[in-house]
């Protein structure tokens, strides 16, 4: 027994090393790229993540689909739709040779299936609502009609002819109809193997550019061109790899040596160095998001508007800028980020401007000159180094102008997401990324009973104006409808915007057809690569 | 051992409920409708006890369904994956630990007081006070990037091996160092060593034939635990060289509130330190003469 111990060890070494090497022996990918975490599922129903969203535009695709430049709806599954003149109904015309991976034919009855799950109660689908907008869905989703998918307002009136109907016109469906939780999932497979077992590679039968080789948690996604996908002409990569890496300084070292050639995000440390390379392939470009604080406005001093505009207007939102985010982000003075003026034709209402008498002034109006008498108010936001530096700027800044204590206190996620939805906070920070480029993403959020809205601020003319605005079929007054209800959001504060995020990709001069967007949407089936020197390191990983 | 890890179940099972938020917060905030037929299909609308036999019953099944965060996989598969990723960058580590420890230790005590014993031990001191973060930052930046002698980060080549393995067996080569010197100091001080130097016995075959095995069970009884703690990998190491293995969960599984993987996690880890503590307890009976194995 004695003498069979350090053979043991030996052999417990050598067994170590022989296993994990023998996960090298891989072909190389034509692609890498860093996907940040683990993604939940490869189930297009039931994820709202950035990273998910990359890996199922790779395996499946919906009606439309987003030009990567942009990001205009152009016809994917269906070739072509008719809109009646009420803009209410929708009607699309699939194309005959739109297949499955396991070569049938995608139908408008995937479309009725996929739906109906995606909206089933027992789903539970986080983005369903996103549905909502058609006739009945609601009401299927939240049980209020039980098991009768009849009177929902999607039909296939034959093989290849989807209609939908809309409750209310809305401008952007034919984008909504691209976006990841609205592609189909073939009712085969999900019903012969039941979920989550279709969703592994040896099962799923999938309809986009890409298929889905092997998943090893934690380490990578492998996915494979399509041989049956309608467009597979024009998909030029063979093989790409998403890593899982959750840290930006893990993500910047593999790109730094040639082992990735797309990372999502980079260490906030070294953006300004970044920004200097001569490579020139890290240029930030604006991002459909807000970076901004929630002021719960049940409790006083925050129940005072005058109070809420006094810190709003004795923010220095370019020193934020300039000292913390440092890659090039507006001052945000609007909730909806300024830049979708470039997508269409929304000039966002704004707030006032950095102005440190007027907040005086407000503030004095309150009844607390000079920030007398003015109870604490405390700042809550999630641990990162990042948030934590805002608010210490904050703090400073309100100190100085205002007179103003403030505490600051932070929480691990899920208890900080938990104390503002409970109304445990008087100023909270918050972050908000478009769903579609449309002022109703970032607004319809305020409304009284949004579940977004932890601010218990509510506003009978905002809630009418945004109605309103929904209901409106004509462009021009929908988007003076929203603007006016912008405006009022930005006189009342119940939020502070502090400044528009930016897009931090970091991409090779070979990769190509990688463009920038307000969305940071790049759907892999554009991408090539091209001229990628001799001389740069091969990647064996 | 059944009792021991029903006590930890128990215990984790109520802790992990007590913490504010749960499975299903996120920052999208779900329509209350959505939440509820969330929390239908995951049982979480049922009272706790209810929640607490269904899983404890699952957990006696040795099936703790499936994972929250990682929506696709079964607790038993993501553990079947990590773990052996874990183990084998533990094993490796264990053995730059060991090799580094035992050799850096027999060498100060053996030399004690001289430049080479102050020297090592320094190194020792520094190796237990710094985090394995910084070591793995200056290693990064040494080998990866002034000298790319390995790879960044990633798994499966022998060359993505040598780093995480030096970092995280690091601190613990500092330990064993120390132990080391200090278990052989005080045998080498004892009548029996004496004896053997005074029948003419070279120093090497003294310390290495002699003392070693009395001198090493510190060593030994450090290494039960440490074991656990390693085989179920570091979060830190793990991250910095985005390596698929165990330590990563642990923190996702926390803060995620994902119950199902958070127990499973901490499941493992219970019976995998009680098995190395237990295989501690048995070695002594082979290292040390004055225990015997009833």
């Amino acid at each position: 027994m004695k003498s069979f111990i350090p053979y043991f060890a030996v052999a417990a070494v050598l067994a170590a090393i022989i296993w994990a090497v023998s996960f090298g022996t891989l072909p190389p990918a034509d692609f890498t790229f860093c996907n940040g975490d683990e993604i939940k599922t490869v189930d297009p129903a039931i994820v709202t993540g950035a990273p998910e969203g990359r890996i199922i535009n790779a395996l499946f695709e919906g009606l439309t689909r987003w030009n990567p430049k942009t990001l205009e709806p152009e016809p994917a599954v269906a070739a072509s739709w008719d809109i009646s003149d009420d803009k209410l109904t929708y009607t699309f015309h699939l194309r005959k040779n739109a297949r499955w991976s396991d070569d049938t034919q995608v139908t408008a009855d995937d479309f009725v299936w996929s739906w109906r799950r995606f909206l089933h109660p027992a789903t539970g689908a986080e983005y369903a609502y996103e549905l909502w907008y058609i006739v009945g869905a609601e009401e299927f989703t939240t049980g209020k009609i039980k098991s009768d998918f009849s009177s929902v307002g999607i039909k296939a009136l034959d093989r290849q002819t989807l209609q939908v109907q809309l409750k209310h016109p809305v401008p952007y469906f034919l984008s909504l109809v691209g976006f990841y939780p609205m592609f189909p999932v073939n009712q085969r497979c999900v019903r012969k193997h039941g979920y989550p077992a279709w969703t592994k590679p040896e099962n799923i039968v999938c309809n986009g550019p890409f298929r889905l080789k092997f998943r090893r948690i934690r380490d990578r996604i492998r996915l494979v061109k399509s041989d049956t996908y309608w467009d597979r002409d024009n998909v030029r990569l063979n093989v790409i790899d998403a890593l899982a890496v959750s840290s930006s300084t893990t993500m910047l070292n593999l790109y730094m040596t040639g082992r990735a050639d797309w990372i999502t995000t980079v260490p906030v440390e070294v953006i300004p160095e970044l920004m200097k390379r001569p490579e020139g392939d890290f240029t930030p470009s604006p991002f459909l998001a807000v970076y901004y604080y929630v002021v719960n406005t049940t409790k006083p001093p925050l129940d005072d508007k005058r109070v809420r505009q006094a810190l709003a207007l004795a923010i220095d939102k370019q020193q934020i800028v300039d000292k913390v985010a440092r890659a090039g982000q507006q001052p945000a003075r609007s909730l909806v980020p300024t830049e979708i003026r470039k997508y269409i034709d929304y000039i966002p209402a704004e707030c006032g401007q950095y102005n440190i008498e007027e907040a005086g002034r407000l503030l004095a109006e309150a009844g607390y000159p000079g920030g007398r008498g003015m109870p604490k108010v405390e700042i809550l936001y999630n641990t990162s180094e990042n948030h934590k530096a805002i608010a210490e700027l904050l703090q400073a800044q309100w100190k100085r102008a205002l007179g103003v204590d403030v505490r600051l206190r932070n929480q691990e996620w899920t208890t900080y997401l938990n104390s503002r939805r409970q109304k445990k906070y008087q100023i909270a920070r918050a972050g908000w990324i478009g769903d579609y480029v449309d002022p109703n993403t970032f607004l319809d959020m305020f409304v009284t009973d949004s579940p977004q809205n932890h601010t218990g601020w509510s506003n009978t003319e905002y809630d009418r104006l945004i109605d309103f605005a929904q209901q409106e079929p004509d462009e021009k007054k929908r988007l003076a409808y929203f603007h006016r209800a912008e405006r009022i959001l930005m006189d009342e504060m119940p939020v502070i915007p502090i400044y528009f995020y930016v897009s931090t990709s970091m991409v090779r001069s070979y990769v190509k057809g990688f463009y920038p967007n307000i969305q940071d949407v790049h759907p892999l089936r554009a991408i090539w690569i091209e001229g990628k020197g001799e001389g740069g390191r091969k990647s064996r990983n | 051992m059944a009792i021991t890890l029903w006590v930890i179940f128990t215990v984790s099972f109520f802790l992990m409920r007590a913490v504010p938020g749960g499975p299903l917060d996120r920052e999208r905030s779900l329509a209350p409708e959505i939440e509820k037929n969330l929390r239908e299909r995951y049982h979480l609308d049922e009272p706790i006890w209810r929640q607490y036999v269904r899983e404890l019953g699952n957990v006696v099944r040795l099936d703790l369904g499936y994972s929250f965060r990682l929506a696709d996989f079964r607790v038993g598969e993501i553990i079947a994956q990590g773990f052996p990723v874990s183990a084998s960058l533990g094993i490796v580590a264990m053995l730059f630990a060991l090799s580094l420890g035992l050799t850096a230790g027999i060498v100060s005590a053996v030399r004690r007081q001289t430049i080479v014993d102050v020297a090592l031990m320094l190194l020792a001191t520094v190796g237990i006070a710094l985090p394995n973060f910084v070591i793995a930052g200056v290693m990064i930046i040494l080998f990866v990037f002034i000298w790319p002698l390995f790879p960044a980060a990633g798994w499966g080549t022998l060359g993505q091996l040598v780093l995480p393995g030096f970092c995280l067996g690091a601190p613990y080569a500092a330990y064993i160092a120390r132990l080391m010197r200090t278990g052989m100091l005080e045998v080498l001080s004892q009548d029996y060593i004496r004896t053997a130097y005074a029948k003419g016995l070279p120093t090497r075959t003294v310390v290495l034939r002699h003392a070693l095995k009395t001198a090493v069970l510190p060593v030994v009884s450090f290494l039960g635990p440490a074991t656990a703690g390693i085989l179920t990998g570091s979060l830190v190491i793990e991250q910095i060289f985005a390596i698929p293995g165990l330590g990563a969960h642990f923190i996702q599984a926390a803060t995620g509130r994902d119950y199902t993987l958070a127990m499973g996690l901490v499941l493992i880890y219970t019976t995998l330190l009680y098995t190395m503590n237990t295989l501690v307890d048995i070695s002594y009976a082979y290292l040390d003469p004055r225990v015997k194995l009833e």
